[in-house]
Formats: C-alpha cells, structure tokens, sequence
C-alpha cells in the first residue's frame, strides 16, 4: 500500500494542474516500514521529453540521479515516480509500462479539464510486461478541499 | 576501489547499505563484483542472458556510459558509479495491464467507446467492475448476456439449480441441449461465448445467511435475479450490510417490477416490503405462471441499472419503483423513500447481522404441527391405491386450464378457490387424495378439508410433477 501525505498529494496535484494540458512528472520521497510506504516529499522534475508533451513524458536520468541523491541528504527513500494523464484517466498505458521501472511506485493523476480528477498507483514487473495495481491512500476529503 | 552509489528501492538487496565498495578494470567488472557480493540483485541489473535491463543506466562519475564505452568503460579505481533507471511513459497508446483494453476489445466496445458518456474511460470502468448476480433464471438470463455482451470484466454467478425443459421459455441464456445440465455451467458458457475478456466466478450453491457476506464482499454490486423471499431478504440485508447497490427486479404472470435497493442514500427492500407475506399468498412463477418475455424485459431493465452504477452515468431507478404491465403495455413509477424506521437501513437499526430468512419468511413451522396437519401419501402408494381398486376420491385443486393440460385419471377437478363453497358435495366420512402441481395448493386443501371434519384426507407429495416422475413418464410437465 502507498500512502501520499496531504502536503506532498497538494504539490504533485498542483504541478499537474499547472502543466496541464501537458504531461507532468516528478519523484515522491518517503519512508518504507512493515510493507506500508509513506510519501513525505514530493519533488517535480522537469518533463524532458523531446516533442508534443500532451501525451508524453520522460524523466532526464541526470534529474533522477539528482533527485536520488536529494533524498540521501534527506535521509528519504526514493519511492516513486508520478505523472500526469490529461483529460484521460489514471490508467497504465502501455507506453507507460515499456518504460517503466519495477523499482518504484508508479502513480498516475487524471488530470481532466485543467482538475485533478482520480489517481492510481503502479507497480510494474521486471520485464515491463504488466504492471499490478496497488492500493492508494490519499489524503482524506481531497475533493472538497481542492475545489475551494 | 570504485564505490557503486545503490538506489534506495535496491538497497533491500544490499542490507540497507547505500554504496558498495567495488573492483574491477571496467564497469562491466564492477557490477558484477557488485552482483557477486549481493546476488539477489542480479535480476534487478540483468536479464536472464546477462544483459543490463532495458531500463537501467550507469553512470561513471557524471557521465551516462551509453555515451562512453558502455560495459567497457574502463575504471582507474577512484570512480562513483551510479545505477539509474530510465523513466518515461505517456497516456497515448492503450492501456496495458489489468486496466487496459486490447486491440480486440477495441474492435468490440467501439459502439460503447464512441459515445462521450461511456468512451474509452467508461469501459476500463465496466471492465474493472466486479458485480454478483444470484441466479441464472428469467432475470439472470438476460442479466448475464448483456453484461457480458457490454464488458464487465468479472461477473460471480450464484446458482444450484439445473436447467429443466419448463425453463427454455423464458431463461434464454439456456438452450434445448443443456437441459440436465447446471444452469451455472450452461449460462458460463454462453457468456465466455459471447465475450472471452469476461471472468466468470462460479458458485455452485444457494445464497444462504452463512455464505452470502462472503460471497458479495468480493463484488461492487449486487444483482437480485431470484424467484423466493427468503432470498430476497438475504440479499436486501447482505447488499446493506456490506453498503453495496442492490438492484432489483420481480416478476409475476404479466407484471414486473425494478429499481435500484441500498444505493447511497435510497431505500432497501424492507422499507418497501417490512414484513414477507403470509406463506403461499403470493404463488411462485412456477405455480403462477409468467410470460416468457417479461423477464426479458426487467433484466434488461436491471442490467442497464447495473451498468449506470458502474459508470455514474444518468439517473438510476433509486427511489423510484417501475412497475411494468405487459398485458396493457403500460409503465408506471411510484416514489420510494428509506424509512428511519427500517429494522436494517434505518437510522437506528435492529438487524445488524444476516438472520434466519426460512423463518423469517415463515416457512420454517414447528415440526410437529405439519405433520400432524397434514397427512401425506406419495404418487406411488396413490397409484397402488388405484390399481387395487380402493374407494377413495382423488381431488384435482389445480386450475382449469392446468387440468387441460394433463390429469390423473380419476382425478375430479376442484380448483382450490371453489372448495370451500362445494365442501357440501362431500362426504365427511369418506376418504380423500388431494393433489395439484407440486403440492402446496393440495395441502392448503387438506387442511380446510380436515378443519371441516373431514378425518380421512391425504395430500399427494410432489403433486402431478412427481407422479410424473416416479409413475408415469407420459404425463407431461408443465
């Protein structure tokens, strides 16, 4: 189960709203204790993807490494990686799992007309065949709270 | 010695360590010092041929050696070596994975897909949900084709019965060739038929107090296709117990009703129905009688509740009861309200477990007085008694049009409602058979006739469908 804290969910939805209609990305650091995972941090990276964005991202390895290192000095873990769907919903496309990682959690956020929507966790396999869903833990009463 | 700087998701691989001394002239040494040292990640880095995953880099220093002489890339001894994976992705392709739709499902939901209240976000909705149906009868029948037919991806049947020959004029999920088999089997196969994306979970039982929570715990909605009340009240009380949409439907003869039970903040079926009525006021459909069609007609009516639920799209029938009169072809609605007072949805409620329907419904009396109120007799000991000649009378309750239909020679017709005002034309003192179809009308005969004085009545078990049976095969069954 991956659990996003109310500080770190507002700044990756807040990154997500103010790109859209592109993609965003960016890492989530936090803790990992008896297999629960708890997001503290949220830190956007840049989406480098070379051409239209509207439906792709990618992460400059540079940035990750950067955002590795950050979370050492942190003494956070680096538990995943989330981007943003556009007016689509939170769900793995298969472009998202070729180039995905089976070391992280992957979250989705369905971005639709400019607002956040729903989200969705990942985790992707070794070979990048399939990626399982896994249970998410958002802060509680988000909608209400964002629409004000 | 070059130090590897291990990222965190790897280092369950490395008791915790967050960089590993390593050796090696090149970096393809140095990761496999690295993997000799800790093996369990290997599989991480490599594929089973040796090779670096797709997804990972290394780093020498600040230099990706994709642009140096990759696996090669020689090593003085004094280098920081980073692992780190390459992420990208993107919404535009189809999704993979269990939320996703393959180039065939496409082809197939195209029709849902175009139109903006479904589209492509709908239908991985229809295909994540999980709904229960109990029943593969009239209701079911139409019930489970067209949500298979529209993409629900896990659909768990209840059902214990087999399919009989008096079913195939309504439950069209069955066919001429599956009589004898369970309908369980037989309607799981038309639907994988119809679509193979489907998941069926079949449960081979009754929907019963023990298993029923269990059961549609696992399912995001409950469809109610059964022909009983204990049932009915088992799945109204499970469906708000768990907090899941019941969504119902009943048929009888020519009419038909439906709307959507413990939906947000809508009724359940005990605030329309608080108590069951009296055993045997309300007949079955197999004493009743029902039109083929009309079953048709409200599962299609519950199927398309079901599938609204799943996409939030459009207004459902919470709060409103349709109510369909084939034989005038007329629909009607009345409005329903939760009542505070419900025993189990109300704001102070009683029922707060599953109880005992049998009873509840009043179909499980004392022992003692059943048998004692009413003597029986089984088909084969009835013709024994025939064949010996014996002096008795044969009473046929059953309806006109039903003792066209077939009859047991020597049965005198008198429909259960005339009895009472013909007692005069009998014989307290003489002795009686009662039967009808199954026997339950008889055995309300025999105890009217016994209330009147009558000493010597029997019901026939089973009615003319077990002498059917266990007598004679020619008599056909209705």
């Amino acid at each position: 189960m991956l659990e996003i804290l109310d500080e770190p969910f507002q700044a990756m939805v807040s990154h997500a709203e103010s790109t859209y209609p592109r993609e965003c990305c960016g890492v989530m650091l936090g803790y990992q204790r008896d297999g629960r995972k708890v997001v503290t941090a949220a830190v956007p990276l840049n989406n480098s993807f070379a051409g239209e964005q509207n439906a792709r991202y990618e992460i400059n390895p540079a940035d990750l490494l950067a955002a590795d290192t950050e979370a050492r000095e942190r003494k956070l873990d680096l538990i995943g990686i989330f981007h943003s769907h556009p007016d689509c919903g939170a769900y793995f496309s298969s472009t998202d799992l070729e180039n995905s990682c089976p070391w992280y959690s992957f979250v989705v956020l369905s971005i639709q007309g400019g607002r956040f929507h729903h989200a969705n966790s990942f985790l992707p396999d070794l070979d990048q065949t399939r990626a399982d869903q896994e249970e998410l833990l958002l802060p509680e009463n988000i909608g209400s709270r964002l629409a004000t | 010695m070059s130090k590897i700087l291990i990222p965190t998701a790897l280092r369950q691989f490395t008791a915790q360590l967050d960089q590993v001394p390593v050796s090696g002239a090149t970096v393809g040494e140095a990761l496999g010092d690295l993997t000799t040292q800790f093996p369990d990640l290997k599989k991480n880095l490599f594929t089973d041929q040796g090779r670096l995953r797709s997804f990972v880099n290394v780093y020498v220093n600040d230099e990706d050696i994709r642009y140096l002489d990759k696996e090669a890339t020689k090593l003085e001894g004094s280098e920081t070596l980073s692992i780190v994976p390459s992420i990208a992705g993107g919404s535009t392709t189809v999704a993979a994975g269990p939320l996703a739709l393959s180039n065939d499902e496409i082809a197939r939901y195209s029709r849902h897909l175009i139109l903006p209240e479904v589209g492509m976000e709908g239908q991985l909705k229809l295909k994540a949900a999980k709904v229960a149906l109990i029943g593969a009868g009239g209701l079911g029948a139409p019930v489970g084709l067209y949500l298979a037919a529209a993409g629900i991806g896990r659909i768990g049947l209840v059902d214990f019965d087999v399919v009989d020959a008096s079913n195939l004029q309504r439950q069209v999920i069955h066919g001429t060739r599956d009589i004898g088999r369970k309908k369980l089997d037989s309607a799981a196969d038309r639907m994988l038929d119809i679509n193979p994306h489907l998941q069926v979970d079949k449960f081979d039982s009754g929907l019963t107090r023990e298993n029923a929570l269990g059961i549609l715990g696992d399912y995001d909605l409950v469809i109610d296709g059964t022909d009983n009340f204990p049932t009915r009240y088992l799945v109204n009380d499970a469906c708000v117990l768990l907090g899941k949409p019941n969504v119902y439907g009943s048929i009888f003869r020519f009419e038909g009703q439906a709307t959507v039970f413990a939906y947000e903040d809508g009724p359940c079926y005990r605030c329309l129905y608080p108590e069951p009525p009296p055993p045997g006021l309300v007949p079955s459909c197999a004493e009743g009688g029902v039109l083929g069609i009309l079953p048709g007609l409200i599962g299609v009516v519950q199927a398309t509740e079901a599938v609204k639920i799943v996409l939030g799209a459009g207004e459902t029938l919470k709060g409103r009861l349709l109510l369909y009169d084939a034989l005038h072809m007329r629909f009607r609605e009345l409005k329903l309200r939760r009542d505070p007072n419900c025993p189990v949805c109300g704001d102070r409620p009683t029922i707060r477990e599953l109880i005992d329907y049998q009873e509840f419904c009043g179909l499980r009396p004392p022992v003692q007085a059943t048998a004692a109120a009413s003597p029986a007799i089984t088909p084969r000991e009835v013709k024994a008694k025939l064949d010996r000649g014996d002096r008795f009378m044969l009473i046929d309750v059953r309806e006109p049009h039903e003792f066209q239909i077939c009859r047991i020679p020597g049965g005198q017709l008198i429909p259960l409602g005339e009895l009472p005002k013909r007692l005069a034309e009998l014989d307290p003192n003489s002795e009686f058979v009662a039967y009808c179809k199954m026997g339950g009308r008889s055995q309300k005969a025999v105890d009217l006739l016994i209330q009147n004085g009558f000493r010597k009545v029997r019901n026939m078990t089973g009615g003319i469908l077990a002498w059917s049976d266990q007598v004679d095969s020619s008599v056909p069954k209705y």
